[in-house]
């Protein structure tokens, strides 16, 4: 192959569709092949420490979505202050909190599919802190309002 | 040659074997990288960290003299700011997807909206300082801004660190130093990103929205 023939192929593409940042021309014939959507993650190749593949780029926004709504439920119940008791308004707050925490963790982090070693190691520093500081607290007797 | 650098479409008879990580990493008796495991060991450390950092919030909130959160803070500001904070979420695993496809145009732009949005994050998280300072809540008003600006800033310089490191991503992958082999790069760094995330999801929940 020529040298001139190797940077027709390699040489970005300028597209008149996309204006910034166009690929080469391989990346340009693969996306008309497949398309960023098409490709499903059984096809991508594993990374090292993974044991299953990752969810689909639609997987992914689906969970944005949820996160999303989550964090709305999360600010319209904040706002319920003063009509609702507020260990209730704490106790929907903490669980909403948590629901979206182990969603991100669990498919953005790939803790899912991940090997188990990673999920334990985050598990037992997540709780541990959350049990350290909640005996530490108890201690400096933050809920009862002493000091 | 130049050519060679292109990585080939995924799939095929190598779909399920775990692609070689980039800069030298070799087996390990884990059986995950170095690299990987050491993220996610710091990782681990930094909740301790934060966790500390929370804790002294609550010890201090409702015990300090003046001004209070609840004269300060603006929750529908903090709310938009908070899911900019998660849609970058998004955009740094849409980059990992798109760089494991071997689509670098994809990846380039997923890496900047990351970049931009934790930008327009920080940046809000300025205005809502420089409002904090104005309305009279400096660090050293009272226990509850000495707490507040400690765990927030630490919080803020976190994402800009991230921004940093996205950014030189970006740089590589534009000079066609990153490649589908080095997914795993993108992945750590997206790690550090999703963590970042996840740690205003708690302080968001803790500090803004539960009532006192």
């Amino acid at each position: 192959m020529s040298d001139a023939e190797t940077t027709t192929t390699t040489e970005p593409v300028q597209d008149p569709d996309h204006n910034m940042l166009v690929g080469t021309a391989e990346e340009r014939e693969r996306e008309k092949k497949y398309g960023l959507q098409e490709i499903p993650p059984e096809e991508v190749p594993l990374l090292p420490g993974e044991l299953s593949h990752h969810p689909s780029p639609f997987q992914y926004v689906v969970i944005a979505m949820i996160l999303v709504v989550i964090t709305a439920l999360e600010v319209a119940v904040s706002y319920l202050e003063g009509d609702i008791p507020n260990g209730l308004i704490i106790f929907l707050l903490l669980g909403m909190g948590l629901v979206k925490f182990v969603l991100v963790a669990s498919y953005y982090m790939h803790l899912k599919t991940d090997k188990p070693v990673f999920r334990r190691f985050f598990i037992m520093a997540a709780v541990g802190a959350i049990f350290l500081y909640l005996i530490v607290l108890t201690t400096l007797g933050v809920w009862d309002g002493g000091s | 040659m130049e050519q060679a650098a292109i990585a080939p479409p995924a799939g095929g008879a190598h779909a399920s074997t775990p692609v070689h990580a980039g800069h030298g990493d070799h087996e390990t008796s884990t059986g995950v990288t170095n690299t990987k495991l050491a993220m996610w060991i710091f990782l681990s450390s930094e909740c301790l960290l934060f966790g500390a950092l929370i804790a002294t919030y609550l010890l201090y909130r409702g015990r300090s003299k003046g001004i209070e959160p609840a004269d300060v803070y603006n929750i529908p500001f903090t709310s938009a700011t908070s899911f900019i904070l998660l849609m970058s979420s998004l955009t740094m695993v849409l980059a990992l997807a798109a760089i494991q496809r071997a689509d670098y145009r994809r990846t380039k732009i997923w890496l900047v909206a990351t970049a931009l949005f934790g930008m327009t994050f920080v940046g809000g998280q300025v205005y809502e300082f420089t409002e904090f300072v104005r309305q009279g809540v400096r660090v050293d008003t009272n226990l509850f801004g000495s707490s507040f600006y400690l765990l927030t800033g630490l919080h803020g310089l976190h994402v800009t660190v991230g921004i940093v490191w996205l950014l030189s991503l970006w740089g590589l992958t534009t000079q066609g130093r990153l490649q589908q082999k080095d997914s795993e790069t993108i992945e750590i760094s997206g790690l550090y990103w999703h963590f970042v995330d996840v740690v205003w999801i708690v302080i968001f929940t803790v500090v803004y929205l539960i009532p006192r």
